[in-house]
């Protein structure tokens, strides 16, 4: 029986090889020995930090979750979750998702995650994130910001029309070993998409122009912030430039 | 031609740019990394782990870690070393009682070899409290004039206030240049 399970185990190379999501799930929900504990995740508008989803261990579901008992009768469905998000997210330039986690008494030494997102079947995004040592009883977190190059409105009309057919699988490894495996439905609600989608796509116009990413404005302002700290105007910090 | 080629070739492809933040605990270096980005800081707990924070920058794909500086935490700070870019030492300027071990901790770092390679970043944090020492100051209780242990290194030692925000782009800029400059340039 041990020998079946080993021969089984799932590495890194297996899954970035997957060209769709998996049917069902590819280790067992007791295969975490190291005690992880996820306590919050959220995404953001980078440029504005406006929140759009926000879960912590403590609400476990909010109304922007649900189980997918359809697919799972047994205790599977508690690790495949359907989210509603607004349809603006899929119009920000710039996404900001942060994660925080707790691991076990026990040191873990290479931990990484690998996330694959398909849309009707077809692979559209994969994060691969290796947060390497992880101190026993550590608090961790990882913010990872990045620019989302623009969608076609008909794509975005698509996903929209298509609720539940973007999918991703989120694996979790220690060393080569697949310790847990998390699934997701995504559904965008386009209600009260107006004002913010022509914000955005106002933004968006504007930053065409340039080639400054989002972050670079950021420290733009903290420039700003040191000079005047120091007397000295703009002029003179861009001819020192 | 050799090694040296295919590392460059390598880096060219990924870029990116491993940069850890370490210095010791109340130092600053959690605040300094929310304030990158424009993050509130207005809860910051001490960190008992790490705190990750990978952005587009310049071209580049920044992975900036910020490990705690407890000192139950700094056994474990070698666990980061490797692959690391850059180094940014940060100092409470304002905690003259704890410069002396500031400066034995990052001598000790400075003796390890995975971090040979890193451009070294100095800051003089605190620069808005009221008795904190200027970074000139601080370059001379660190010995940055001990040529022995800084030899062969890329240092710049800038003072600056994480709360205010000043000083940390230009750093984060300095550090981002002398790095791609060493790594991805090298020809």
């Amino acid at each position: 029986m041990e020998h079946a399970s080993k021969r089984m185990s799932i590495g890194p190379k297996d899954v970035l090889q997957l060209k769709r999501p998996t049917n069902g799930f590819l280790c067992s929900q007791s295969e975490d020995r190291h005690g992880i504990e996820f306590l919050r995740f959220s995404i953001t508008d980078e440029s504005n930090k406006r929140v759009f989803f926000a879960i912590d261990n403590e609400s476990r579901l909010n109304d922007q979750m649900e189980l997918d008992t359809e697919s799972y009768s047994n205790d599977d469905c508690y690790r495949s979750i359907k989210y509603t998000f607004c349809a603006d997210i899929l119009h920000l330039p710039v996404v900001a998702t942060h994660l925080t986690f707790k691991v076990g008494d026990q040191a873990i030494n290479s931990f990484r995650m690998i996330e694959r997102h398909y849309f009707q079947n077809k692979l559209i995004k994969n994060y691969d994130f290796s947060f390497g040592f992880c101190i026993p009883g550590s608090v961790n977190t990882w913010e990872s910001i990045y620019d989302v190059p623009p969608l076609s409105e008909n794509l975005i009309q698509q996903m929209i029309a298509h609720p539940y057919q973007i999918v991703s699988d989120t694996f979790y490894f220690v060393g080569d070993e697949l310790i847990i495996h998390n699934k997701s439905k995504y559904r965008y609600d386009p209600q009260d998409v107006g004002l913010v989608v022509a914000e955005i796509g106002a933004r968006r116009k504007q930053r065409r122009g340039s080639v400054i990413p989002q972050v670079e404005l950021n420290f733009q302002k903290l420039r700003e912030l040191s000079i005047m700290e120091r007397g000295m105007s703009t002029d003179q910090i861009s001819e020192d430039l | 031609m050799g090694l040296l080629s295919i590392l460059k070739k390598v880096k060219e492809k990924e870029k990116e740019v491993r940069i850890l933040i370490l210095g010791l605990d109340n130092a600053g270096k959690t605040t300094i990394l929310r304030r990158l980005t424009g993050d509130s800081i207005d809860t910051i707990e001490p960190t008992l782990g790490f705190n990750i924070k990978t952005l587009e920058h310049k071209g580049y794909q920044l992975n900036i870690w910020d490990v705690g500086g407890q000192k139950t935490i700094r056994a474990y700070w070698r666990n980061y070393f490797e692959r690391t870019d850059g180094l940014i030492w940060v100092v409470d300027s304002a905690d003259r009682a704890r410069l002396q071990i500031c400066r034995e901790e990052l001598n000790n770092l400075l003796g390890q070899e995975k971090l040979a390679g890193a451009s070294l970043l100095i800051f003089a944090n605190k620069q808005d409290v009221r008795g904190a020492l200027g970074a000139d100051e601080i370059a001379v209780v660190l010995g940055l004039d001990d040529t022995d242990l800084f030899k062969n290194r890329h240092v710049s030692i800038r003072g600056c206030s994480a709360v205010s925000g000043g000083g940390l782009a230009e750093g984060v800029d300095w550090m981002v240049d002398d790095i791609s400059n060493r790594i991805f340039m090298l020809n």
